[in-house]
C-alpha cells in the first residue's frame, strides 16, 4: 500500500514544485523531496543499491548544485 | 504494482516535459530535465520487479540455483547506477552554463534572453 502513495507522491511532488516564485524553495521541493521519495521507492521495487545511490544524490549533491546556482544568479524569478 | 509503476514513470516524464517546454525560468526547466531523468530510471528500475521475490544479493551457504529462482532479475540495476551518476554530471555542467548566461544576459528568463522567439 505504500508503494501507491510514494508514486502518488512523487508525480504531485514535482508538479507543485514548479510552482513557487522562490527559486530556493521550488529547489529544494523538486529535487531533495521528490529525489528521496523516489530513493524509498526504488527499496520496494527490490533495488538497494541504487536507492542507497539516489538517497545520496537527492538529499546532498543534487539540492547542493541548484542552491549554489541560485545563490550565483538570482532568487526571486521575474 | 509493476503497472502502477510504467504509469508513475509516464506521468512524471509528462511533468518534466511541461516543465522544459512550458516554464519561463532556466532553472525550473532544468529542473525538468532531472524528472525526465528520474522517469527513465524508474521505469528500467520497475522492468525487473517481480512480485514475491527477494533483493538480489546472495549470502553464503545458499544454494545458487534456489538464489536464482526467488531474486528479482539484477541487470538493469547495474544500467541505472550508471544513469544516476551520469544525471548528476550533466546537470552539473548544463547549470554552469546557467551562470555564464547570467553573467552575460543579467536574467534568467528564456524570454528576455531570447526576445521574439529569436
Amino acid at each position: 500500500m505504500i508503494e501507491y502513495a510514494l508514486m502518488l507522491s512523487v508525480v504531485a511532488v514535482a508538479l507543485m514544485s514548479l510552482y513557487p516564485k522562490d527559486l530556493l524553495k521550488a529547489v529544494i521541493i523538486g529535487t531533495g523531496i521528490e529525489g528521496l521519495a523516489l530513493a524509498v521507492l526504488y527499496q520496494e521495487l527490490l533495488a538497494s543499491d541504487v536507492a542507497l545511490t539516489q538517497a545520496v544524490i537527492a538529499s546532498t549533491v543534487l539540492p547542493g548544485v541548484f542552491a549554489l546556482t541560485v545563490y550565483k544568479t538570482r532568487r526571486l524569478e521575474e | 504494482m509493476q503497472t502502477a509503476a510504467f504509469i508513475c514513470g509516464g506521468l512524471l516524464f509528462m511533468v518534466g516535459l511541461y516543465a522544459v517546454v512550458f516554464k519561463d525560468n532556466l532553472i525550473k526547466k532544468v529542473m525538468g530535465l532531472t524528472f525526465i531523468s528520474d522517469s527513465v530510471n524508474l521505469v528500467l528500475i520497475a522492468m525487473d520487479y517481480r512480485p514475491g521475490a527477494v533483493v538480489p544479493i546472495i549470502l553464503p551457504g545458499v544454494n545458487p540455483a534456489d538464489f536464482a529462482s526467488t531474486a528479482a532479475y539484477p541487470l538493469t540495476i547495474a544500467l541505472v547506477l550508471t544513469n544516476i551518476v551520469i544525471a548528476v554530471a550533466t546537470v552539473s555542467l548544463i547549470l554552469g552554463l546557467c551562470i555564464k548566461i547570467h553573467g552575460k544576459a543579467g536574467t534568467l528568463s528564456a524570454r528576455r534572453i531570447w526576445p521574439d522567439g529569436q
